[in-house]
């Protein structure tokens, strides 16, 4: 194995003529934090689930961390940690009592009593499951994905349902994860998210990966342009503006104190423009680089958008 | 082993968290322990005992389907198994940690229950305390183990409820938890085999009435054991994590698969009846097991005592204590109090000498009369009339002994049987006469079963080793010779000395039929027991007598046989129209003896029987003359003869004893205490003494005054059961 944590190549499921997965190649590096991305049925579950030994593929070839997750499930199980969506706990377990019960299923295990002060869960060790916050929920199963010190973990929609400042929360834990070398993969709904926390993140409609790369090469690659905007103190005369270097459009308000123009070289452009303005001893007011982001990428690709 | 141990931890802990499995694994067995108690009468006598069976298997019922089945199907909807998928854990701990939590909850509350029936109702502990323990433990697993399987082919929550729900009632009301098997009609007891509680309940009554252990119940246990595998296995191999995986409705058959064991053991249970006649067994022991305190009544003991004005109290089959003059309040006893002000408590009768096998009349149409049905209901009619143990002297041996088996184990209610077996006779002896009405091809058969012949002492001892094998009561031998026109050849007297000795040296009491005064001058001179009719043709020389009394050799004069075979000569049936014959009697049975007591086509059998020598005066005077020697004597009245219907047959032995001048007491010692001595059962039955076994006759006045009173029966008791007299009859 060549580095790489997770290696697949052509994973594909079906389940009876439906094909859920038709295909997909990652390759995910140690340290990295790998994020997928894709509308609801897209396959990222099927395709997570497949990685992590919880479903059978029906094609294709798949190791994570070295290990074949169809023939060697039990030894890998023992290696990774997993964050699931939608899992519970029995409503009486204790905190503490979770992590001990999730320690004895694992060879390797860490220190419960730290993991719980470290994601702030030690003064609600005592406390039952059922009493626990959405929030204190989520750093739970957390803990209990660390329990047995994966190198790697796989997290699905860990902040989701969360209220916001939770989810931040989560996210600087995740932060530390990543600093602390640990392989991520996560899916997520959450466009700012990926765009903060992952390395490389796959976009995946269809059962296909249709992109792969780091946010910001998706971005760039995006055919959607980005736009400079002015506003101006006074109108503009009523003569035509310069040609400016890479610009497709331009729109000039009624009142003429509002400038838009889409262009594919939008730093060339917004000098031009602004040249043009002091030149014709215009006030300048305010000035917007508006660049494409993740989400506008993801509606390019797939026509849908993330959240719906 | 590790995450087991950690999961069975937690899983404790999560059940004594939650005050479901709380009340239902101890609170819910309490009420209904408390509410059976009070419906059974638990305390007074056995019936606790089946509480407290019934209760276990509710319980075990409860735990395993409810406890086990409901809750890992809820585990699956509420995705807490999808938690456990993601770890390396596989479901063979799980499954094993639900199992074990399950016992280990459950046992103390058999504990204390078992500890409640001791405290508040008297019960003993258990004999056989750790074969129940464990059999309950193999019990409760095995259902938490059917609890899984359902778990494991539901879909939902709501499926298993529809599954589990008549699951749970079959078992609930088929098994005998809730209604015993012996009030359901045949086919529905057939049914009960099928269901798996069933054998819980037959298990543990055997382990708790009957202080069964373990091995005795292997067939049940191993029936456990095949389903709990079974179950674990395939409850392992569909065993899902996610609600989402759905099964076919098809995988619902593995239920089926998994029941395979007792729907083999239903079959083969349906086939041999074993456990069905276990259960019956159990209930009669159950009803044995009552407590019953008769009081004020005059206590005939048997023994020659008489106490005026006392009570009995009985219980668990035996007579616990007896009481001259002043009682207890039955409800400190408690015990259910039977008022016997004017009455007389004795001892069950006991009747030395009937011939099951013959009917003691006639059957216009004999397709009417089968030997095995009739010989049940003779015992129960015996019985009806409070004569409590009889001795077959002469009947056709293995019959006897299936009958015997059924009845004295208390699997059918009839007189205790006691047997002498085939008759030891000479070759055209007495005795052999009776095949000749029979086809040449039954013949042999019949003889077989009815008759041994030896033709040397070595084949005669060989004959009485095996008989003794067999598990006969006695040996009886004839010795008569007949009368000119009907002639016997006599036994050998060396062979016939060979059998006397066998039968001491197998430690069976030998009893001899003798015909005329030189037959019992022989008997005697033999040392044989007991003296079988003694003479009705000539009277019994003094010597002999003297030589009867010197070796305590008992006289059993039969003076009934004399009477019937008279009547019937003369056409007379006076006998038929006895009260208590009337009652026990068929009709069938009655209106052909009647018939045959006048008819034409039998006036030359009549006739004949008219000539042979049956003399009641000689032998009532041998009888005087025995009882002024002080012989010991019994009674006997060679039922089955012509007129000597099965039924009241001591009854009115006693009252031709009476007419020939013995003492009503002296008559009634020969009934009770003297005839259990012969029959070597005296140390259990005979006397109303503490520690007896509770086999009583309670009639209506004082037979010491007048012995007709024996015939006023007012209750029969049978091992302490209180018998139902008019449904004898109906026994299936």
């Amino acid at each position: 194995m060549s580095g790489h944590v997770i290696h697949a190549r052509s994973l594909r499921k079906s389940y009876g003529t439906l094909e859920a997965v038709k295909g997909i190649d990652i390759e995910v590096q140690a340290g990295e934090v790998f994020g997928l991305l894709g509308p609801n049925g897209a396959g990222k579950t099927t395709t997570v689930e497949m990685l992590e030994g919880l479903r059978p593929r029906s094609g294709g070839e798949v190791t994570v961390l070295g290990f074949d997750p169809d023939r060697q499930k039990q030894a890998l199980k023992d290696r990774i940690g997993v964050c699931l969506q939608a899992t519970n706990l029995p409503d009486k377990i204790k905190v503490h009592e979770a992590l001990d019960l999730f320690g004895s299923f694992y060879s390797k295990r860490v220190d419960g009593d730290a993991l719980l002060k470290r994601l702030q869960l030690w003064e609600k060790r005592e406390a039952g499951y059922a009493t626990l916050s959405g929030g204190q929920k989520q750093r739970l199963a957390l803990a209990l994905a660390l329990i047995n010190d994966p190198q790697m973990l796989f997290l699905d929609e860990p902040t989701t349902g969360l209220d916001p400042q939770v989810r931040l929360e989560i996210r600087d834990l995740i932060e530390e994860l990543r600093a602390e070398n640990r392989t991520i993969l996560m899916t997520t709904h959450y466009i700012e998210e990926a765009e903060r926390l992952c390395d490389r993140v796959a976009i995946i409609d269809n059962g296909v990966i249709i992109a792969i790369g780091s946010p910001r090469e998706l971005q760039e690659k995006s055919e959607t342009q980005s736009g400079v905007e002015v506003s101006l103190g006074q109108p503009a005369p009523a003569t035509d503006l310069p040609a400016l270097p890479g610009a497709i459009r331009t729109i000039v308000s009624d009142d003429r104190r509002q400038i838009s123009v889409s262009s594919s070289r939008p730093a060339q452009t917004l000098v031009e423009l602004i040249r043009w303005i002091d030149a014709q001893g215009i006030e300048l007011v305010d000035v917007h680089l508006n660049r494409p982001t993740l989400e506008d990428v993801f509606i390019e690709l797939t026509g849908k958008r993330l959240r719906e | 082993m590790q995450s087991f141990l950690a999961l069975l931890k937690i899983d404790l802990k999560l059940a004594m968290r939650n005050r479901a499995v709380l009340f239902f694994n101890y609170f819910f067995p309490l009420i209904f322990f408390f509410v059976f108690a009070q419906m059974f009468d638990a305390h007074q006598g056995s019936a606790i005992l089946q509480v407290v069976a019934m209760v276990i298997v509710l319980g075990i019922l409860g735990n395993g389907l409810f406890g086990a089945g409901m809750r890992a199907v809820q585990e699956r909807e509420e995705n807490i198994l999808r938690r456990y998928k993601v770890t390396p854990i596989t479901p063979v701990p799980l499954l094993a940690a639900s199992m074990i939590t399950g016992v280990v909850l459950f046992v103390p509350s058999v504990i204390l229950i078992i500890f409640l029936a001791h405290q508040f109702y008297g019960m003993a502990i258990p004999a056989q305390f750790l074969s129940l323990i464990v059999f309950v433990c193999l019990g409760a697993i095995a259902f938490r183990s059917l609890g899984l399987i359902i778990a494991a082919v539901v879909n939902s929550s709501q499926e298993s409820n529809i599954l589990i729900q008549p699951i749970y009632m079959a078992m609930l009301f088929l098994s005998g938890a809730t209604i015993p098997i012996t009030f359901m009609p045949h086919w529905l007891q057939n049914v009960t085999q099928f269901i798996p509680a069933t054998y819980l309940m037959t298990g543990i009554g055997g382990i708790i009435q009957r202080g069964e252990s373990l091995g005795e119940n292997w067939l049940s246990v191993l029936a456990l054991i095949v389903t709990t595998l079974v179950a674990t296995f395939i409850a392992t191999k569909l065993f899902r994590w996610e609600k989402d995986e759905k099964l076919r409705a098809s995988a619902k058959l593995w239920v089926l698969v998994v029941l395979l064991p007792f729907l083999l053991l239903g079959a083969y249970q349906a086939w041999s009846q074993h456990d069905l006649v276990k259960a019956r067994i159990l209930a009669r022991d159950l009803r044995r097991g009552q407590t019953w305190l008769i009081q004020n009544a005059r206590i005939f003991i048997g023994n020659g005592n008489v106490i005026e004005s006392g009570a009995v109290l009985v219980k668990g089959g035996k007579i616990a204590a007896v009481y001259d003059g002043a009682f207890p309040d039955a409800k400190k006893l408690n015990a259910e109090e039977i008022d016997a002000a004017g009455k007389t408590v004795l001892p069950g009768l006991i009747d030395m000498h009937v011939h099951l096998g013959g009917p003691g009349g006639f059957y216009d149409d004999w397709t009417k009369f089968d030997p095995e049905k009739s010989s049940e209901r003779e015992l129960a009619a015996y019985l009806y009339c409070g004569i409590t143990a009889v001795r077959s002297s002469g009947d056709k041996v293995d019959d006897m002994l299936k009958l015997r088996q059924r009845v004295n184990s208390g699997e059918r209610l009839g007189s205790e049987l006691f047997l002498c077996g085939p008759l030891f006779t000479a070759p055209g002896g007495h005795g052999t006469e009776y095949a000749k009405g029979l086809p040449e091809m039954a013949r042999a058969g019949f003889n077989a079963q009815f008759l041994r012949i030896p033709q040397t002492q070595a084949e005669a001892r060989q004959q009485v080793d095996e008989l003794a094998t067999r598990g006969v009561n006695a040996i009886k031998g004839i010795l008569e010779a007949g009368v000119p026109g009907y002639t016997f050849n006599r036994m050998n007297i060396d062979l016939l000395r060979a059998v006397v000795q066998e039968a001491h040296a197998k430690k069976l009491p030998a009893s001899i039929h003798t015909g005329d005064a030189r037959d019992v001058s022989d008997a005697v001179s033999l040392g044989a027991d007991s003296i079988e009719h003694g003479s009705f043709r000539d009277e019994i020389p003094d010597a002999t007598i003297a030589e009867m009394k010197a070796k305590g050799i008992a006289f059993d004069p039969t003076l009934s046989v004399v009477e019937g075979l008279s009547d019937f000569a003369k056409g007379k049936t006076d006998l038929l129209k006895r009260s208590l014959v009337q009652q026990v009697t068929t009709k069938e049975l009655l209106a052909g003896t009647e018939h045959a007591a006048s008819s034409k086509e039998m006036k030359s059998m009549r006739d004949g029987l008219g000539r042979y020598p049956l003399s009641m005066e000689l032998g009532g005077r041998n009888l005087l003359k025995a009882w002024k020697a002080g012989v010991l004597l019994v009674t006997g009245s060679d039922a089955g003869n012509f007129l000597v219907l099965h039924g009241p047959t001591v009854q009115r032995e006693i009252e031709l004893w009476v007419a020939a001048g013995i003492p009503p007491e002296v008559a009634l010692q020969a009934a009770t205490f003297n005839a259990a001595k012969l029959l070597r059962a005296d140390q259990r039955i005979g006397t109303i003494e503490k520690g007896k076994e509770a086999s009583l006759l309670v009639v209506d006045g004082n037979p010491l005054q007048d012995v007709r009173a024996l015939s006023a029966i007012s209750y029969v008791f049978l091992k302490g059961e209180r018998v139902t007299r008019t449904k004898l009859f109906d026994q299936k």
